[in-house]
């Protein structure tokens, strides 16, 4: 049972009340489409075989399939599991509905036989008949059954002897190889196709899954290869992240990432758009980024607090986050820059851009690689079809997108580096097994280095990935020109001014460049370092609010050590010259209370002389009259059609409501006189509510009503409702 | 994995010098990726689309490249770098020009979607006939230089299968008597002639007079050259007269002054590109007879109106010199559709290993400005900054102070404005030579500064380029064209013919002092300008004025 449940999960929500309520939900037209969505191509072969024979027993069904017997058993017991085939006490049979829900050609399994009709003669006498047939129609009967089991019967005598008949139809028609069927069609019962077929349902094997075409590829160099991609991944993704963090990209109004930011991020990164997309939207699916409103109010992409957490662990547990995120993520990075069926282009981060069936196909795609041994690869060229031929054995029924997706897939799992070289890394095979793959990949990753090589033309070159002290230190000190496996710093005036800035002194850039560098500073670095720190600080800038200014030193002099002065934050910053912290309309006063008679400068250096200034407040403005109106109105039409509908309820509330077994006929009642009636019913949350309905129709347990209180037309689940009372 | 190469993913490689395989690599990779800078650790090599395409036109082919890259490479290579140099290179050679034997010359094509966008374009329609078949259209004859220098804007550069005209024929040998052909400069001459086209790269002192010599060898036909000024035309003539068996009458010069058409013709580009009423008098130079070969000496200050006039010449073999295809104006790319593919090319310090040119010492001499000066420069027009911080009067003492330390050795002080120059001369009491001095002036000075004569020369910028003087051990340079980066590297190579071994066998070391005004425009041009030198593997040191006594 528990197994039954796990395998289709759509059976759980909502929890089943009891078991005959899980009995019918399980044959429900959507949820057996969703458990024949879920089978392999041999197994839907075998409950298509099923189908043809009806009721049947393990043993027969397994000679009707022609695949080995052990897989036909197997397969059936997935069958059983999936309660898509179940033991009636008169033997094996298919849900009732499986027949209909089987759709498609042999690409999805069918053999395209009728169901076998109730009083099949024996396999052996329906051969005895077929080699009784003349050639023409022994043809005659092969083209019928290629061509999907139906005839038209033409001028052909339904009631014939065999011994009488005159046309190929005739002969086989008397012998029941063709039987008429409704309208004058004439219809090959499915045990005639499988005694055609020498007694199996279909004419190949149907067990035979696909091969990969793979090719041999040295461990070393997919390995490598992927996880110099792994490495470029989470670089990317930092360098995308740390870039939106000062400059953050507009979010459109639907939510996604518009042209222009792509474009942007693109050429940040030197990747292509989709590749970009890909960061995008993975970092997206890891949580790393987020929306959030700007200065101005409007939505903008920013890197969550995530990012820093992230950003703290080492490049392994980064790609994991990254990685994960992806495999389980349904979104479509690969289809950005498209266009969709409005030609609107497709945005990355937009709503649309997401299939549910993706997270399976990604889980499939890394489960194919991984079963290609060690040391091979997909071949180049014939390799990828192979695999999509190989999913779409194993998932034949859905998606129709399959190749696309898988393209997709083995495309973006190369960029992210889950494979190198279309291989699966081993790490990459960690995750898909849902193993750690951290230890994995570290080892594959380049040790980090702790030196850098400093050169003549103020470069510093960094011979692998940095230390992440050194790294910071170094983004201090000099500024980033290249990144990737190894990193080049530039010195320059203003990044050394930046370390300075940041509190560092003459002596800690020298002996820092020293304990970093292999090779001996080169000399004009020296001097560049030695020249920063000389015109450092040369210009000094501070806080002031007001400014005092006399060419009286002494009068500044006795005002700055006055006793009263001091809560006004003077200070001598020249002979001639006083700052203050206290503003000006406060300073003039209280230094007119020091006995100082000051005069006001403005702006331009020209005194001006003080007034009070007169106060003047801004007209209010009136609301626009058209608004409020159209706002009234609104509101007076919501009211009066809640009104309505209250009193018509109030009206019938005393009234006997009608008990719910009888809901039904009421309702059809309702419609019958098309009147309104009031319905008692639980909603989703469990709320019971009232409503006034006018009925429309009940169709498969809905209700169809045009609800009075919302002005719309609604459906209701019948089981839902509790009572009806027809209005008066 | 510990190779010497690490490959960026913003294309560019970094080749650890000191490692074990650094010097196969470099043998490796210099086909395919272009030297960015080569300072003493790691050199910078970038893939460009114009590499990968001078690659292609060398013969090598995509698949070559990315192992070259994973056989060397330190670190996993990136997957998207590695895919996006299969495409670049993939679309060389996609167009094809040829000669088609009814309908003339023809673009022709393999892949007919990239034919249907280039037809597309706009800028091409007009210089394509009627269309021959699905694959193939007529090219008007006239536009051959023009379609491929548009072909290569659109991003499908079409390889030239064409051919040349052999032009009249005109013997011309190499005389190897008493000297001989260096191996980079036989190999340099050799790989042009094997390509047909294209622009020789050398550092300025190698020699590059002698690989166009080697050329018109190989072509034995008429030959133009286009020099910068005649003081290097006549140059070019006398180096022509010693080297190979060309004799006097058969090499005309066509300057201002003088205007002959000889088998071999020697022109500047100042006629050429002199406009009277709006059109070029001298331009049927170009079809003054049926031109085997033409050179382009310092192809880098190649003028525009040049560069149109050679888009009609693409029927006749052309090799460009150069030191350096910095151009300040950007154009490389007209450089290689209209000239051609880089065709070799040597590190200058490889060169200098081999003994070649000399070595240098570059020496950055820092002037503090008096305090007067400062604020008449803090005060002063943007654009008469430069001048005011460059020409300072504190310069000339610190000049002279050089000059005397390096008395007796032949002394260049080069300087960008007259009134400093002059100014310098009378200091120093030395002769000037400015774009005013006569060019027999000029020639008497230059001679005796070769024989000795006098051994210190105040010079303007004509002496940047193309002139002889072999003797030349110091430079000072006072003030320069902003912050031009290909003339740092011209007036650094001045200096760098290697003069005759002292009498212990010791060799010139040249020294190369700029002065420079402290904490002014004229420090932060002075870096721009070293920066080429830089990445050349010539390392500045930077002194301030009062320490030269200390210098070494």
């Amino acid at each position: 049972m528990s197994r039954l449940l796990a395998d289709r999960p759509d059976l759980t929500t909502p929890a089943p009340h009891d078991f005959s309520q899980l009995a019918s939900r399980a044959a429900v037209r959507s949820s057996l489409a969703r458990a024949l969505d879920s089978l392999t191509r041999g197994e839907l072969s075998v409950i298509d075989a099923l189908v043809v024979a009806g009721q049947t027993t393990d043993s027969e069904l397994i000679a009707m399939v022609r695949a080995e017997p052990s897989y036909v058993v197997s397969a059936l017991a997935r069958l059983r599991a999936l309660a898509l085939a179940w033991d009636s006490p008169e033997g094996l049979r298919p849900l009732s509905g499986v027949a209909d829900c089987l759709t498609g050609g042999p690409e999805t399994g069918r053999s395209g036989l009728r169901p076998r009709s109730a009083d099949a003669p024996p396999l052996d006498v329906l051969r005895t008949r077929i080699d009784e047939l003349s050639e023409p129609a022994r043809a005659m009967l092969e083209h019928v059954l290629e061509q999907g089991g139906e005839a038209t019967a033409g001028s052909a005598r339904r009631t014939v002897r065999p011994e009488d008949a005159a046309t190929p139809a005739e002969e086989l028609l008397s012998r029941a190889l063709l039987v008429p069927g409704r309208d004058d069609v004439l219809v090959l019962p499915g045990e005639v196709g499988v005694a055609l077929r020498d007694g199996c349902t279909t004419t190949e094997p149907v067990d035979a899954e696909p091969t990969l075409a793979t090719a041999e590829r040295p461990t070393r160099l997919t390995e490598g290869a992927a996880a110099g991609a792994a490495l470029e991944f989470c670089r990317r993704t930092e360098l995308l992240l740390e870039w939106w963090s000062t400059r953050p990209a507009a979010a459109l109004r639907t939510g996604g990432l518009g042209v222009r930011e792509l474009k942007a991020a693109s050429a940040h990164l030197q990747l292509s758009e989709v590749e970009t997309a890909l960061v995008v939207e993975t970092a997206h699916a890891a949580g790393l980024i987020a929306t959030r409103a700007d200065g101005d109010g409007n939505p903008v992409w920013v890197p969550t607090d995530a990012f820093d957490a992230w950003l703290a662990t080492d490049v392994a547990a980064r790609w994991v986050v990254l990685a994960r995120a992806w495999a389980a993520s349904a979104r479509l990075p690969s289809l950005v820059g498209g266009r969709g069926a409005d030609d609107k282009p497709w945005a990355a981060l937009g709503p649309e851009l997401a299939s549910a069936l993706m997270p399976e196909t990604r889980a499939m795609t890394l489960a194919a690689l991984g079963e290609v041994p060690p040391g091979h690869a997909l071949a180049s060229g014939t390799g990828l079809p192979s695999l999509v031929a190989l999913l779409a054995w194993r998932r034949p029924r859905r998606p129709r997108s399959r190749a696309d997706q898988v393209a997709w897939t083995v495309a973006e799992a190369a960029a992210i580096g889950v494979t190198g070289l279309d291989a699966l890394s081993p790490y990459g095979r960690a995750l898909a097994a849902g193993e750690d793959p951290v230890p994995l990949l570290a080892a594959l990753l380049p040790e980090p280095v702790d030196h850098v090589l400093i050169q003549a033309d103020l470069t510093a070159v960094a011979p692998g990935p940095l230390e992440p002290d050194v790294a910071r230190s170094l983004q201090l000190v000099a500024d980033v020109e290249s990144r990737g496996a190894a990193t080049v710093y530039r010195f320059s005036a203003s990044s050394l001014r930046r370390a300075l800035d940041a509190g560092w002194t003459a002596r800690e850039v020298h002996a820092f460049l020293a304990a970093v560098s292999r090779t001996p500073v080169p000399q004009p670095l020296t001097y560049l370092v030695d020249d920063a720190v000389r015109t450092f600080g040369q210009v000094r800038v501070g806080f002031a609010e007001a400014f005092v200014r006399s060419d009286d030193e002494a009068a500044l002099a006795a005002l700055v050590h006055h006793p009263k002065a001091a809560s006004l934050g003077l200070r001598l910053i020249a002979p001639t010259v006083l700052v203050s912290t206290t503003p000006v309309d406060l300073l003039l006063v209280r230094l007119r209370e020091l006995g100082v008679a000051p005069v006001v400068e403005g702006p331009d250096g020209t005194v001006r002389v003080g007034r009070p200034d007169e106060l003047r407040a801004r007209t209010p403005k009136p609301r626009g009259a058209g608004q409020q109106e159209a706002r009234l109105a609104v509101q007076v039409a919501a009211a009066v059609r809640a009104l309505r509908a209250g009193d018509q309820a109030a009206q019938v509330r005393p009234a006997a409501a009608v008990s719910p077994a009888g809901a039904l006929s009421a309702l059809r009642d309702a419609i019958e006189r098309r009147a309104a009636v009031v319905i008692g019913f639980t909603d989703n949350q469990g709320v019971v509510g009232e409503r006034v309905v006018e009925p429309l129709s009940v169709e498969g347990g809905q209700l169809t009503a045009h609800d009075r209180t919302a002005d719309d037309v609604r459906t209701f689940a019948v089981h839902r409702i509790s009572r009806v009372t027809p209005l008066p | 994995m510990n190779g010497p190469l690490i490959v960026q993913s913003d294309k560019s490689l970094l080749l650890e010098v000191d490692h074990e395989q650094a010097a196969e690599c470099r043998r490796a990779i210099a086909p395919f990726a272009e030297l960015e800078r080569s300072p003493e650790h790691i050199h910078t090599y970038r893939l460009t689309p114009l590499g990968l395409w001078n690659a292609r036109a060398a013969g090598h082919d995509a698949e070559q490249v990315v192992d070259t890259l994973l056989a060397y490479s330190r670190y996993a290579v990136p997957h998207s770098l590695l895919v996006d140099v299969a495409e670049t290179m993939a679309r060389y050679g996609r167009l094809r020009l040829e000669k088609h034997p009814v309908h003339g010359l023809v673009l022709a094509t393999t892949d007919r979607p990239v034919l249907e966008e280039v037809l597309r374009a706009k800028k091409i329609a007009g210089m394509l006939g009627s269309r021959i078949d699905e694959d193939t259209v007529a090219v008007h004859p006239s536009e051959r230089g023009n379609l491929k220098q548009a072909l290569l804007k659109l991003g499908w550069p079409a390889e030239d299968f064409a051919g040349y005209v052999d032009g009249e024929a005109h013997a011309i040998d190499l005389t190897p008597d008493g000297w001989e052909l260096r191996t980079y400069q036989e190999e340099a001459a050799e790989s042009f002639w094997h390509g047909g086209s294209g622009v020789v790269v050398l550092p300025c002192g190698a020699g590059k007079t002698i690989v166009g010599a080697a050329a018109m060898a190989h072509a034995r036909a008429t030959t133009l050259i286009l020099v910068t000024n005649t003081v290097s035309a006549r140059q070019w003539k006398d180096e022509l007269v010693r080297r190979t068996s060309l004799t006097a009458d058969e090499i005309g010069e066509y300057s201002g002054a003088v205007k002959e058409i000889r088998p071999v013709t020697i022109a500047t580009y100042q006629v050429m590109t002199t406009r009277r009423k709006g059109v070029y008098p001298h331009l049927e130079l170009f079809d003054a007879r049926d031109w085997g070969l033409i050179v382009y000496d310092e192809v880098h200050l190649l003028p525009a109106p040049i560069f149109r006039m050679t888009a009609d010449l693409q029927a006749r073999r052309r090799i460009g010199l150069t030191a350096t295809l910095v151009r300040e104006d950007g154009r490389e790319g007209d450089v290689f559709s209209l000239i051609g593919p880089k065709r070799y090319d040597a590190p200058w310090k490889d060169i200098e290993a081999q003994g070649w040119i000399a070595p240098a010492d570059c020496v950055e001499v820092r002037v503090t400005l008096p305090d007067a000066v400062r604020l008449a420069y803090a005060t002063a027009e943007p654009e008469e900054r430069y001048r005011l911080a460059a020409c300072t009067r504190e310069k000339v003492a610190v000049t002279r102070e050089l000059v005397e330390r390096h008395r007796g050795q032949p002394t260049l002080v080069i300087g960008q404005y007259l009134e400093q120059l002059e100014e310098l001369a009378e200091a120093l009491d030395a002769p000037v030579i400015t774009g005013a001095t006569t060019v027999k002036e000029r020639q008497r000075l230059y001679a005796a500064f070769r024989h000795g004569e006098i051994d210190l020369l105040v010079v303007s910028k004509v002496a940047n380029f193309s002139i002889d003087l072999p003797s030349a051990e110091v430079a000072i340079q006072v003030s320069g064209s902003f912050g031009s980066r290909q003339e740092e590297a011209q007036r650094l190579g001045r200096l760098l013919r290697p003069g005759d071994p002292g009498p212990h066998g010791e060799r010139k070391v040249a020294r190369f002092y700029t002065l420079v005004s402290r904490d002014t425009v004229d420090a932060e041009f002075a870096q721009n300008r070293q920066r080429f030198l830089a990445e050349q593997g010539y390392a500045y040191r930077i002194v301030d004025a009062d320490d030269i006594g200390a210098l070494s």
